[in-house]
């Protein structure tokens, strides 16, 4: 457990060491931080009010000091610390990357066990197109067409925005529709294989009835390959939310970070990698540590 | 000698036509023609909720019956990342800057300088430096209640010259701001500054005891000023909600006393916003995509208003390295027969453009006798063969494909094609914003070295003093360094124009440099000024504004013209 511990915190230092080098690669952000008309002088100023006259390797171990206690810089362009920058819009992303998750989870698990169960059958098959159109048609062009059909045309709930749960729905489903397709193959594959296991067999001929053996006894032991996705999903929908943030004017994290990166808001990116970078480990060691409830076998010392 | 202004002068009407009237295509109403959305069509979730807001409406007018305000919620493409006048640069921040500050001077409804908190000012001279002396408006009263003074806008020249400050530069020609009394002070320059007028002599209102008190972040949080909105709450990527201010010192330019509260949502995507339109959740949107201008002009019970922006579009033509064809006049007039700007306007900007020979109509100095040069692919052949160059030329073109104005991708693709077409074969080199202007400046490295899609903005009405310094100039003081033009005569009259203060001398020196720049196509091709379209419902009264690119809010619930 330790091991994957210090594991997480390099790769969280490696993610650090990248953002740092790859965006001042990029070129200067004092250029669209003055305006038009300023001249040399001003440039010089801003840049040494900023610390980016300093050299390269000093100004990522400043940078890195800081970091350390939670202090990621002032916002060039917001004029407000990087962090709370970020930490201010976590809650808005968290909460529409757990609604993309609950719908992509309410579609592929009843799919997935039920194409298994009538394999070949019309509900696989229809299951099936219906998950690959998610994967097949990019996220914003599922969600401009939500906005013009359910909010336009029909004006069942809200074009935009965050507020109560009729808010939430839209940017959810063209979020969460594009894992649906993955997770039902990998669960529809690994009830299959468990369906044919020993054990079953021996459920069926002892008399339990089919419905607890599919749902209670076969599922609960599929579960695990899916686990692993969804930590991997749920990483992904935290980051790549950004597009469906802004589709939807949804004040989250990811559309935070990629206007500073268009702006070269260098101490926001920052914060913002760390932060996915922080998430995305942690994530997967609760996948690691579920495991262990999932299946009895496999368990952490 | 002394050389005195009349206080109340603004633009010679002369030489500024008014952009909202004659022959301008500035201002298109939409005509009425059928019922685009149904009364109840809303979502359920939202009518329920009004239905609250309605019977919780009816409490506060039993408290008050005086409470009868309605409040408005409309929607902003882009969102402001300051609150604060002194620390902001991008012209974005003017979106909610303009609803809480003021300055000095300020642009009216009809496109006409006037004088604003400044009751009356002049340039006098004194020990043979000019000095501007300014007498501010009596009884105007910030949103906490305290009463603006000269204090107050001496601590903005405070705060705009600090090191945080980012538009230092432009008061560099400012030595010190006196304070004479409570109502009189003195700006004493180092030296004549012809763009201190255009920029509406810069000073702001700021409650000087406010600011020191609360901070920057302070004053992020809540900014107070004397404007026509007051402060009530923001989150960032999301909505900021004003009120009208009860104590506005000017009535008649201030939103109507039937409104109450005004909701800015925050919608980037345009297909959201105007999604957001059509559903009834908001009530005004600014930048109605041009392709849609046509489904909005047609809709019933809704409102457009095509407006000129202050910006004015054009192609930069390297005419200063000695490796470039554009050394020569006449390949730079090749140049400029090479590209029809007008079917550029017509068929990519959906007509949303004002053509311009150099100025747009309105802009100080304007010369409408100034014809753009016509289109005529087989003139820019002869020319080029003419320079010397039978076979064409050879350059890089460099685009801008960051949406910073609507199709300015596309319409840089359209020029470069139109180029190589007459012989001035592009090599088209694809820039986002950060690169591109990076690549813009002088001695920047690599340099551009041939033809760049940019642009230049000096507010509206527009004044080029600034812009001209910057990339007609060989050495340009102004608006940074962006020239790769080099002409003794051009620099000569740029430096007088920047060193003059007296408004009528400042209108011929600009027809003049217009003039001459123009025959010699020098500091690139000047191509068109883009418009903006605002829509709103009929149910709402509104009249636009040009503050803050025409998204001010002082003619909310104002009748339009």
């Amino acid at each position: 457990m330790l091991k994957r511990i210090a594991q997480g915190l390099v790769a969280i230092v490696g993610a650090l060491l990248i953002v740092f080098v790859a965006q001042r690669l990029s070129g200067d952000p004092v250029a669209l931080m003055l305006p038009m008309d300023a001249g040399e002088e001003d440039f010089a100023a801003m840049r040494s009010a900023l610390g980016l006259d300093k050299p390269l390797p000093l100004q990522f171990a400043i940078f890195l000091g800081n970091a350390l206690q939670g202090d990621f810089g002032q916002s060039y362009q917001w004029n407000a610390p990087a962090m709370q920058l970020i930490l201010e819009r976590l809650p808005a992303t968290l909460e529409l990357a757990m609604a993309g998750l609950v719908f992509a989870l309410l579609l592929a698990v009843p799919l997935g066990v039920l194409s298994a169960v009538h394999r070949g059958g019309a509900i696989d098959r229809a299951g099936k197109i219906f998950a690959m159109l998610g994967q097949a048609v990019p996220g914003f062009w599922i969600g401009l067409l939500l906005i013009l059909f359910i909010a336009v045309e029909l004006q069942w709930l809200p074009a935009f925005g965050r507020g109560d749960l009729s808010h939430l729905l839209l940017p959810a489903i063209a979020l969460g529709w594009y894992p649906v397709a993955a997770m039902t193959r990998t669960l529809r594959s690994s009830m299959l294989d468990i369906l044919e296991s020993d054990y079953i067999r021996m459920e069926r001929a002892i008399g339990l009835p089919e419905r607890a053996i599919v749902w209670r006894y076969a599922l609960r032991n599929a579960m695990a390959p899916l686990a692993t996705m969804i930590g991997v999903y749920f990483a992904n929908m935290l980051g790549g939310a950004f597009v469906i943030e802004v589709v939807f004017a949804w004040p989250g994290v990811g559309r935070t970070v990629v206007e500073a990166v268009f702006a070269r808001d260098f101490p926001v990116v920052q914060a913002g990698v760390v932060l996915s970078a922080v998430v995305f480990v942690a994530v997967n060691l609760l996948v690691d540590l579920s495991y262990g409830f999932i299946d009895p076998r496999i368990r952490h010392d | 000698m002394v050389d005195v202004l009349p206080a109340m002068k603004g633009i010679d009407p002369a030489c500024a036509p008014r952009a909202l009237e004659g022959e301008t295509p500035s201002l298109q109403m939409g005509q009425p023609m059928r019922r685009a959305f149904p009364e109840g069509g809303r979502p359920a979730l939202q009518r329920a909720a009004r239905r609250v807001t309605a019977s919780s409406l009816w409490l506060v007018l039993l408290a008050a019956p005086v409470a009868n305000a309605r409040d408005i919620t409309i929607a902003f493409g882009a969102e402001p990342t300051q609150v604060d006048p002194t620390r902001s640069s991008a012209g974005v921040d003017l979106y909610y800057t303009d609803l809480f500050y003021e300055g000095l001077l300020t642009v009216d409804a009809n496109l006409n300088r006037v004088n604003w908190l400044a009751e009356s000012w002049r340039v006098v001279e004194r020990d043979g430096l000019p000095l501007i002396e300014i007498t501010l408006r009596e009884g105007v009263r910030f949103h906490n209640g305290e009463t603006l003074t000269a204090e107050d806008v001496a601590f903005s020249f405070k705060r705009l010259t600090d090191p945080e400050s980012r538009t230092a530069g432009r008061l560099r020609y400012v030595e010190r701001v006196d304070v004479l009394d409570e109502r009189r002070l003195e700006m004493v320059l180092t030296g004549p500054d012809g763009s201190l007028e255009p920029l509406n002599l810069l000073l702001l209102a700021i409650p000087k005891r406010y600011f020191e008190e609360v901070g920057d972040a302070g004053v992020q949080a809540h900014p107070i000023g004397t404007g026509p909105w007051r402060f009530i709450s923001r989150k960032p990527r999301d909505e900021l909600v004003v009120e009208r201010f009860e104590d506005y010192w000017n009535p008649a330019a201030a939103p109507s006393p039937d409104i109450n509260r005004l909701t800015i949502k925050i919608i980037p995507e345009d297909t959201t916003r105007v999604a957001a339109f059509k559903t009834g959740a908001v009530d005004w949107i600014d930048a109605v995509p041009p392709a849609q201008l046509a489904e909005f002009k047609a809709m019933e019970g809704v409102r457009v208003a095509s407006l000129p922006t202050p910006n004015n579009l054009f192609i930069g033509l390297n005419a200063i390295d000695p490796a470039s064809p554009f050394r020569f006049e006449k390949v730079r007039r090749a140049a400029a027969h090479a590209v029809d700007f007008d079917a550029i306007v017509k068929y990519i900007l959906y007509g949303q453009g004002i053509r311009t020979a150099q100025l747009a109509p309105g802009s100080l100095g304007y010369d409408e006798t100034l014809r753009p040069w016509p289109y005529d692919p087989d003139r820019a052949r002869q020319l080029l063969a003419e320079a010397g160059f039978p076979a064409g030329v050879s350059v890089n073109c460099y685009n801008l494909t960051t949406p910073r104005e609507a199709y300015i991708k596309e319409m840089g693709e359209t020029v470069f094609a139109y180029l190589t077409e007459a012989g001035i074969r592009c090599r088209v080199v694809q820039l986002e914003y950060g690169a591109w202007i990076n690549l813009a400046r002088r001695f920047a490295r690599p340099e551009m070295d041939g033809v760049l899609n940019t642009m230049w903005g000096q507010g509206l009405p527009g004044d080029p003093t600034d812009a001209w310094a910057g990339h007609v100039h060989s050495a340009g003081d102004g608006w940074g360094n962006y020239s790769y033009h080099s002409d003794p005569e051009l620099d000569a009259l740029i430096e007088e124009l920047r060193t003059t203060m007296a408004q009528g001398r400042r209108v011929e020196l600009i027809r003049h440099i217009a003039r001459l720049k123009h025959e010699r196509v020098a500091g690139g091709l000047p191509s068109y000024r883009p418009m903006i379209t605002l829509a709103w419902r009929d149910t709402l009264d509104f009249s636009p504004w040009p503050g803050a690119f025409w998204r001010s809010m002082r003619g909310m619930g104002r009748p339009g013209p």
